[in-house]
């Protein structure tokens, strides 16, 4: 089933076209791996989904809401949690401060997912710290205190912008482990932006390679990974 | 003896006002990144609605609270009407904004209420308790002053610590972008912070102008000393500009007390400099070095 829908999205910034005409659809329940070097336009898809950046034509959906008519503050409430690129921690509040504003903006049901215990039993490290200052976690901390966040909205989907960025490569493994456990238990959906394509692709079900802003590949993350000539020309490895 | 006592106590009196003048100033520099110039004339024009409202035969309460109302709401309304334009922008913006509007209050002012000098009233006694045949230099109004002050402190730290509009607030402040993900309507937080600070900062000016005579330029020489005060504990800690009030309002006192009132103004000028010069970010910065 399709959870996110973009049909056509366009996105322009002065004369530039930082998406162009991008159309894909993210499966329930998947991981969707965005993928492209730097200025292809994945920042700019997830920023346009949230609605920090207006676009300039397309559609996307999200179940039955329609995501561009949907301001910025109120897309937690439609189910979509955007952890933006730099990690997003509010460094000068507490961990569980952070936490707070999460459930602050969780999406209005019935049935709760993810509480605080459930939280701090995925991140126990969150738990022994959640009176610190924020400021004082390290890279691969903030990285899960702002997974954790998101999470207590109640997502139907969680963007993810380069979560891998400036982590070291086994504090990486351990985030997409935790990132495939919750897709495969909670039925959560993903939608990874990433330049690491390699780990990246290690966990999507599915990759789509933006470039220039177009989509130039759509398939699953086997296929692209196993397509030695598309990871040369697009990826890098 | 009694001299020291009573100096330190008229310190402690005006320091609190200081105080709660800078925390005003730092509430707005916190959440919008603007130093609020226009926050002397705005505190003036709440203190005069209290005194066309006392003057017309209403209690010193009913005006204190309606200088407290009016300033909520001038507050939130120049903030979402003028301010909101600037917001983000170039800090030179904001800065010939606030300076503007603190003419335009200002000539209003003189207009709507008269540019003559009017007394306020003070609701207690201005003289100081009579124990045995000497004076103890606490009026019953400098006590008031301190405890008015305590109070709105006290509550806006339950406010910010203690509930969830609170943390809305300063979610929106310190990472306005994040708090929109997380589903923070940032604006209206930036209003309402705008409109709280404005109560402060009317407390200040209500405080000021007890017992005293009011202008449209009364609160003008307190603008210098709330800044001076904002500034000692660094433009980014409401702690730092409640112990930075306190501070100058005591120097100042003691400086007036043994030195001459002549001088004050210049050595408020002169702890400036020192501590800027010796903590460049203000006594109690949580940054450690700022863009200029």
């Amino acid at each position: 089933m399709t959870v996110l829908d973009v049909q056509d999205l366009t996105t322009t910034y002065g004369a530039v076209r930082a998406l162009d005409g991008v159309t894909f659809t993210a499966p329930e329940g998947k991981v969707t791996a965005v993928l492209g070097a730097n200025g292809a336009g994945k920042t700019t898809l997830l920023r346009t989904l949230s609605g920090l950046v207006p676009p300039t034509r397309g559609t996307a959906t999200l179940g039955d809401t329609d995501l561009l008519s949907t301001p910025a503050e109120e897309m937690t409430r439609a189910g979509l949690a955007h952890v933006p690129e730099g990690r997003g921690v509010i460094a000068q509040l507490t961990v569980e401060e952070n936490l707070r504003l999460g459930s602050l903006g969780a999406r209005p049901q019935t049935e709760r997912r993810f509480g605080l215990e459930r939280v701090f039993g995925l991140f126990p490290l969150l738990g022994d710290r959640s009176n610190q200052v924020a400021h004082t976690l390290s890279g691969g901390e903030r990285q899960m205190l702002v997974i954790a966040r998101a999470l207590l909205a109640e997502p139907s989907i969680l963007l993810l912008d380069e979560p891998s960025l400036g982590l070291a490569p086994r504090v990486v493994g351990q985030i997409f482990d935790l990132l495939r456990g919750l897709v495969d238990e909670q039925g959560l959906t993903v939608l990874l932006v990433e330049q690491n394509a390699r780990s990246a692709l290690s966990i999507a079900d599915v990759g789509l390679v933006l470039d220039l802003g177009k989509v130039v590949v759509h398939d699953d993350a086997r296929t692209l990974v196993d397509d030695s000539s598309l990871r040369h020309a697009y990826l890098g490895f | 003896m009694q001299q020291l006592l009573s100096i330190l106590l008229t310190g402690l009196t005006l320091g609190a006002v200081y105080a709660a003048f800078a925390l005003a100033l730092v509430m707005i520099w916190r959440s919008t990144r603007i130093v609020n110039f226009a926050q002397a004339p705005m505190a003036m024009v709440t203190t005069y609605v209290a005194l066309v409202l006392i003057d017309a035969g209403a209690s010193y309460w009913v005006g204190f609270v309606a200088a407290l109302l009016s300033g909520f709401l001038l507050g939130a309304v120049i903030e979402r009407l003028v301010v909101r334009h600037v917001e983000g922008k170039a800090e030179i913006n904001a800065v010939i904004l606030t300076l503007g509007l603190f003419i335009v209050l200002h000539s209003l002012a003189a207009i709507v209420f008269g540019a003559r000098f009017r007394s306020f009233p003070a609701p207690f006694g201005i003289r100081g308790f009579q124990v045995g045949d000497s004076t103890v230099p606490l009026t019953g109004f400098g006590i008031f002053t301190l405890v008015a002050v305590l109070v709105v402190m006290g509550l806006l730290v339950a406010l910010f610590r203690g509930t969830d509009i609170g943390l809305r607030m300063r979610a929106a402040a310190f990472g306005p972008e994040v708090a929109r993900l997380l589903g923070v309507k940032v604006g209206r937080m930036l209003t309402l912070g705008w409109a709280l600070a404005s109560v402060v900062g009317s407390l200040a000016g209500i405080l000021i102008a007890g017992g005293g005579l009011v202008h449209p330029g009364y609160m003008d020489s307190v603008v210098v000393y709330g800044f001076v005060a904002a500034v000692l504990g660094g433009l980014d800690s409401p702690g730092g500009a409640v112990v930075g009030g306190l501070a100058l309002g005591l120097t100042l006192s003691l400086v007036s007390g043994y030195v001459g009132s002549e001088v004050v103004p210049l050595s408020a000028l002169l702890v400036l400099v020192v501590v800027l010069l010796v903590r460049p970010g203000g006594l109690f910065a949580t940054v450690h070095e700022r863009r200029v």
